[in-house]
């Protein structure tokens, strides 16, 4: 047994050695790129300690890739889609996994980038390597290889803040005046920050926010919620809020808080920005407790009659049949999209810098599947345009259409 | 005032969680002085397999939750038991703590794995975030109202079971023979097995116990948690609190803590919106009373009971070799690195590993420092790293200059560390070990959420490190820079064990009141210690941010830090050639698993099995191959010399057969004298006892050299000799409590040789053994119940015994508790009584009342093997007398040829 771990350690030494051998040479003009293809991987969180997963993201952004290889590639290249490393919600290992997918793989663009807690930024902007993807952390914002595919959704304090969920909320309930909202948050600076532009965003609709609390506990859902409900139910004079808008990760959490809520007779929406999951009517009882929830995507529903849905269905079901359509799945997908239409804008000469330049030369775009995203602008602020989704009867019905909204200076 | 009693009543329910856990926590802290780390871990599992029954294959929940505490946990606990806490009891803290930490992500890790694995054959729900387990009662839970409060049919059952759990484990401990051998064992645990109780069967008992009480835990938290393994941990540090409320020790208490906190923590929810403003202060009250608890409660003075481990350093197989022997390997592997490195590109992804494996190896070098050399457990490394790496992003954005930025960093966890030593001087190592735990998770929660500390969640840039020719963008720069750093700190931690300063530290370690009584300032060197390690922590920090470029609050989580002491212990944590080994191996390892395309989870099982090697080899990967090392030369040496050394017992089988019986035979002629007919009534010629040949020791240092003798029933032999001449050896080795190398044991020919301390007792050899044979914290009812089903007889014979029967043993006098110790024997005797130093520290007239109790069990026909050192006494009883030396028996005889010159000349020496 001993002398098998020795083996192990010296194996393990020898073989780095061997595989370091392997990846030497190559060398071409520019990483990733041949006269037939261009490289791509992508990374996501695909497995964590929290079971949180975003690796959906990787079907969608190979639908996106198959259907352009599928209709002659762009400008006669292939994408070559290595799919997506796992960087298990660690910062190291997001860091590790871009230099790896850099350094030793050659890729051109790192396509979808998808995890909350990606460590990679830094290395990204200084080899200026593009990476598309979904920009809910600080990192991706005021570089100028980071693409948030909706944006920047961390705005610094001064840039633009999104004022679309209450402008969309304001247009579903009938309008915003006299109508009382309040914001449930975590316990932690990200989700601190998460509720401040929120009530801004229901603020700038003309809504009255009169309650904004972080008291939950971040890590794990609190075994008991009456204190948090005891808040809710008294924060409006004494009376419950019009609406409650939660800003908590997690099925568990929004489940508990609804169910909670409901059992102490309130009355009035609920509205997150992650409930919006088909997981959730698979099992009866959440969906009841979330039955009238109003989630916030930031592209359009899948239940839309778009035909950018419709294609977007096809080309899942293409590449992966059967397949449930979630949250991640799109942002890939959309990823990927903005990506192969920077890529087609480059030109048949294809090299990092001028993808770069072409990108953050004033590169606009609109699409009814994510609104409209124009660089270098949504490099610093969110897209601004989201849609709203209703849960009713056990199924999810589109209740707002996806629609922009001017931003607001965060305060 | 409806709404205060709301949140008192189901805070309570909350707290029954608590509750439970934590009363598995304690149980099995003090039945086997194992912190476990794990204990949320194994809770998770519980619920995991709760979960696939139930909601998966569809079980009803009573069903399901049924077999998940009842049949899944308790076999865990088993299996984890057997596998790998056997070992870690004997261990060392060290090894205990980076073991259970293993496990906490091998555990977690192993059960998804196996739902991937099994979940699409079988049609199973995966079990991540997403999924939603139910609880135990009717799903969706039912709401009931009491008097204006809601609780639902969940929060009834979880209390009415906490309940159950709390009286069953009362009742289990308090009024069952195995609550009272599992006392017992927790009291006195070499006593325990000298009485005939197998101490590792109650560690068994208490492992499955305090499974089953985390399994049940994680069954009742299972649906408001959720399957998140993380929130389990989360309840486990909540549920350490509590244990630490208990002292460790006291189960009521620490239930009634449990229940406390569910209380306190909706209080601060509802109430404490003062404490908004400070992110984190409200998530982080448990921890905090875990820390005031620490430092309030538990400044013990003695190691906590059931702790047998001993850290001592291992030996130092290699420290025959002239010291370039020692260090080529390392120069070797240095050249090679430093070859390979210079001759890759500047972009070379894998000279980045080797990179960044090396900052790793410098952060792990302050484990070195505070482990390795000062003994003491820190896991608040990770902290340090980040506090230097924020401070120093912090001063540079502010405009300061990068090189002094640094400086202020590595200052500033610096001084940190040094506040974190001053409450580390005035508690024990285990509590130090909680104490810094809760430092790091007060870092991570409130300190570090501080905006204008960590800068938000953006966090800070940090620039390259140049050197006018070149700077640290370059891997390659990076590698010989820090292997200059680790060298630097590879040379201070030689000089400093070599520095007076520095074997005063040593000394601190192995024997604190010894290093006190020589005048060696143990608080100094602690807080000396302290500052180096985390000035070392500090500085791999910063190198770790600049080499990313960037420094956020969450790069280096408290996690990492017990991630990273246990990659270090695996290798070794008393040498720097370990944290490097360490360090790389963190890095590289995760790559090569990547390139092999195996799950994620697999990474983290191997690394738990590393905590199981651990306790078995608690030293390390590089103690374990100079050992190798060492052996393979001593068998080559043994082959050379040629089989010299006496083969163990090969031959006494053989002459078994007979012997006994010509033994028996032979034993009637000295004792008629004395026994009459009576003996044979009662024993009727069993009980002979013997040694032969018997060679035995400490490690490699031999103390017994060849022990023959024979002790018959019906007879006292005494067995007389000066100071370490190996009396109390032999009286070890006759009872099983220290293995003998070459000889063998013998009770009527039956070779007891490899049989342990408890069969050997239940086979009827008993020893009192020096000191007092009594477990001062059970009362003298239940001391009596460990050796006899019924006390009665005891208390007719010994009325003064009779009037302390609910007293505890401790606070009985020393004659007391020694006719406590013997009385058991003369209610139900054993053939063989083996008695070290029956009469010490005795006033006259209780010593002789003890000779009579001997005088009474010869009578009925025990064999009696006393050692004295004062003879006289002894010699009035005595009818066989033998004489060791060295490890021998020098002469053996009846008492009448024992004179006053033979007496001299066995304690002279003259022989």
């Amino acid at each position: 047994m001993r002398r098998l771990i020795c083996l192990a350690a010296a194996v393990a030494l020898a073989t780095t050695g061997c595989a370091a051998e392997r990846a030497a040479g190559g060398g071409d003009a520019v990483a990733g790129v041949t006269a037939t293809t261009i490289k791509i991987a992508g990374i996501l969180t695909k497995t964590s300690a929290s079971g949180y997963s975003t690796k959906d993201a990787e079907i969608g952004a190979r639908a996106r890739f198959e259907r352009a290889n599928a209709t002659g590639g762009v400008n006669g290249r292939t994408i070559e889609f290595a799919g997506a490393e796992d960087d298990n919600q660690d910062a190291a290992k997001g860091d590790a996994a871009a230099k790896k997918l850099v350094q030793r793989d050659k890729v051109f663009a790192l396509v979808p980038v998808h995890a909350p807690n990606f460590g990679g930024a830094v290395f990204l902007e200084r080899t200026r390597v593009p990476w598309f993807g979904w920009a809910t952390g600080p990192q991706w914002c005021g570089t100028t290889t980071g693409f948030g595919y909706n944006g920047c959704l961390a705005p610094a304090p001064g840039a633009g803040s999104q004022t679309w969920w209450g402008h969309q909320m304001a247009a579903l309930l009938g309008g915003a005046r006299g109508r009382t909202v309040y914001v449930q948050t975590s316990d932690s600076s990200g989700s601190k920050y998460g509720g401040k532009t929120i009530s801004q965003s229901f603020q700038a609709a003309g809504f009255e926010v009169v309650g904004l609390n972080s008291g939950l506990p971040g890590a794990a859902p609190p075994p008991d919620w009456l204190p948090y409900v005891n808040k809710i139910m008294t924060s409006n004079g004494g009376k419950p809020p019009d609406v409650l808008v939660s800003i908590i990760a997690g099925t568990k959490f929004n489940t508990g808080l609804y169910s909670a809520l409901k059992k102490a007779g309130y009355r009035g929406v609920l509205t997150d920005a992650t409930s919006y999951d088909a997981a959730i009517l698979r099992d009866p009882a959440t969906a009841q407790a979330l039955e009238g929830v109003i989630a916030a995507p930031m592209f359009e529903p899948f239940e839309s009659d778009a035909p950018e849905i419709a294609q977007l269905r096809a080309d899942v079901e293409k590449t992966a049949p059967g397949t449930t359509l979630t949250q991640h799945l799109a942002i890939g997908y959309w990823a990927a999209d903005i990506f192969l239409k920077i890529l087609q804008q480059t030109g048949k000469d294809v090299t990092r810098e001028k993808f770069l330049a072409i990108a953050n030369g004033g590169f606009s775009y609109a699409n009814p599947g994510f609104g409209r995203i124009t660089y270098p602008k949504d490099h610093t602020e969110p897209n601004g345009c989201g849609a709203l989704v209703k849960l009713e009867g056990g199924v999810f019905k589109v209740a707002r259409n996806m629609k922009c909204f001017d931003n607001v200076p965060l305060k | 005032m409806t709404e205060l009693f709301g949140y008192l009543l189901s805070g309570l329910v909350t707290g029954a969680v608590f509750a439970v856990m934590a009363s598995g926590l304690t149980l099995s802290y003090s039945a086997t002085g194992v912190f476990n780390f794990a204990h949320g871990a194994i809770g998770f599992l519980g619920a995991l397999v709760f979960f696939e029954l139930n909601v998966g294959v569809g079980w009803p929940a009573w069903a399901a939750g049924a077999v998940a505490v009842a049949v899944f946990s308790p076999a865990l606990g088993y299996v984890l038991h057997r596998a790998m806490f056997r070992g870690l009891a004997r261990a060392g803290e060290t090894a205990q703590i980076v073991g259970t930490i293993g496990l906490t992500i091998a555990l977690p890790a192993l059960g998804l794995l196996l739902v991937d694995l099994v979940a699409e054959p079988l049609g199973l729900p995966r079990a991540d975030a997403t999924s939603l387990p139910h609880g135990l009662g009717p799903y969706p839970a039912e709401t009931f109202t009491f008097g204006g409060i809601r609780l639902d049919s969940d929060q009834l059952i979880t209390f009415a079971f906490a309940a159950l759990a709390a009286a069953g484990l009362w009742a289990f401990m308090r009024l069952t023979p195995y609550g009272l051998r599992m006392r017992a064992s927790v009291d006195r645990r070499r006593l325990a097995t000298l009485r005939g109780i197998d101490a590792d069967a109650c560690s068994a008992v208490a492992w499955v116990l305090s499974s089953t009480l985390a399994g049940l835990a994680g069954v009742l938290a299972v649906a408001t948690l959720g399957l998140d393994s993380t929130a389990f941990t989360v309840l486990l540090f909540v549920s350490a609190t509590a244990a630490v409320f208990g002292r460790l020790r006291s189960i009521p208490w620490t239930f009634a803590a449990g229940l406390a906190l569910g209380v306190v923590q909706n209080l601060v929810a509802g109430y404490a919106d003062f404490a908004e403003d400070i992110t984190g202060l409200r998530t982080a009250v448990p921890v905090i009373l875990l820390f005031a608890g620490l430092v309030l409660l538990n400044r013990s003075k003695e190691r906590v009971a059931g702790s047998v481990a001993e850290d001592s350093p291992p030996p130092d197989h290699l420290a025959g070799l002239p010291s370039w022997r020692r260090r080529l390997p390392w120069a070797l592997a240095l050249a090679v690195l430093l070859l390979w490195t210079l001759t890759r590109p500047a972009d070379d992804f894998y000279v980045g590993v080797v990179a960044q494996g090396l900052v790793l190896a410098l952060i792990f070098c302050s484990f070195v420092v505070v482990t390795g050399i000062g003994g003491m457990v820190n896991l608040a490394q990770a902290s340090f790293a980040a506090m230097a790496a924020l401070t120093c992003g912090w001063a540079f954005s502010s405009g300061w200059p990068f090189a002094l930025a640094i400086g202020l960093g590595v200052l500033g966890a610096t001084a940190v560390g040094v506040l974190v030593a001053l409450p580390a001087l005035r508690l024990g190592r285990r509590v130090l070990t909680l104490a810094t735990l809760a430092l790091a998770l007060l870092a991570d929660q409130v300190l570090f959420q501080v905006d204008a500390f960590s800068n938000g969640t953006i966090g800070w840039p940090l620039p390259a490190i140049g050197f006018g020719f070149a700077d640290t963008t370059d891997p390659r720069v990076r590698v010989v820079l820090l292997l200059a750093l680790i060298g630097l700190v590879g040379l201070l931690v030689r000089n400093l064990e070599r520095s007076a300063s520095g074997r005063a530290i040593l000394a601190v370690r192995s024997a604190p009141a010894a290093a006190t009584t020589s005048g060696i300032s143990a608080p100094r060197t602690k807080i000396m210690l302290f500052a180096l390690a985390s000035a070392t922590a500090g500085l791999g920090g910063v190198l770790y941010a600049t080499s990313k470029g960037s420094v956020t609050a969450t790069d280096l989580p408290a996690f990492a830090g017990f991630v990273w002491l246990a990659v270090v212990v695996l290798q070794g944590v008393r040498r720097i050639g370990g944290a490097v080994l360490g360090g790389l191996i963190a890095a590289i390892f995760p790559e090569l698993l990547a390139g092999w395309d195996v799950s994620a989870h697999v990474g983290a099982i191997l690394f738990g099995t590393g905590g199981m090697i651990l306790a078995r080899h608690p030293d390390g990967v590089l103690a374990q191959l100079a050992e190798l090392r060492h052996r393979r030369r001593l068998r080559r040496a043994r082959v050379v010399v040629g089989g010299t050394r006496p083969e163990p017992r090969t031959t006494a089988p053989a002459r078994d057969g007979g012997q006994g019986l010509r033994d028996a035979a032979l034993a009637g002629s000295p004792v008629a004298g004395n026994g009459g007919p009576e003996i044979r009534d009662v024993a009727p010629a069993r009980g002979l006892f013997r040694l032969e040949g018997v060679v035995a020791g400490y490690g490699e240092v031999a103390v017994l050299r060849g022990v023959d003798l024979v002790v018959r029933p019906g007879e006292v032999v005494a067995l007389l000799g000066v100071n370490g001449a190996g009396k109390s050896t032999t009286c070890a080795v006759a009872a099983g409590d220290v293995p003998v190398t070459a000889g063998g044991v013998f009770l009527d020919g039956t070779d007891l040789t490899t049989w342990p301390a408890h069969r050997r007792a239940r086979a009827g050899v008993l020893l009192a053994p020096e000191g007092r044979g009594v477990f001062p914290g059970l009362t003298v009812e239940e001391n009596l119940r460990t050796w006899l089903a019924d006390p009665d007889p005891v208390y007719q014979r010994l009325p003064q015994l009779a009037r302390r029967r609910g007293l505890a043993a401790g606070v009985l006098s020393g004659g007391e508790q020694q006719l406590l110790t013997l009385a058991p024997a003369l209610i139900r005797p054993p053939l063989v009584l083996i008695a070290d130093e029956p009469s010490l520290g005795l006033a006259p007239l209780v010593a002789e009342q003890i000779f009579e109790v001997f005088a009474e069990l010869r009578e009925r026909g025990v064999a009696l093997l006393l050692v004295e050192e004062k003879a006289t006494s002894v010699l009035e009883l005595a009818d066989t007398v033998a004489f060791m030396r060295l490890g021998r028996v020098t002469w053996t005889g009846p008492r009448a040829d024992v004179d006053a010159e033979r007496l001299t000349a066995a304690y002279l020496g003259v022989s």
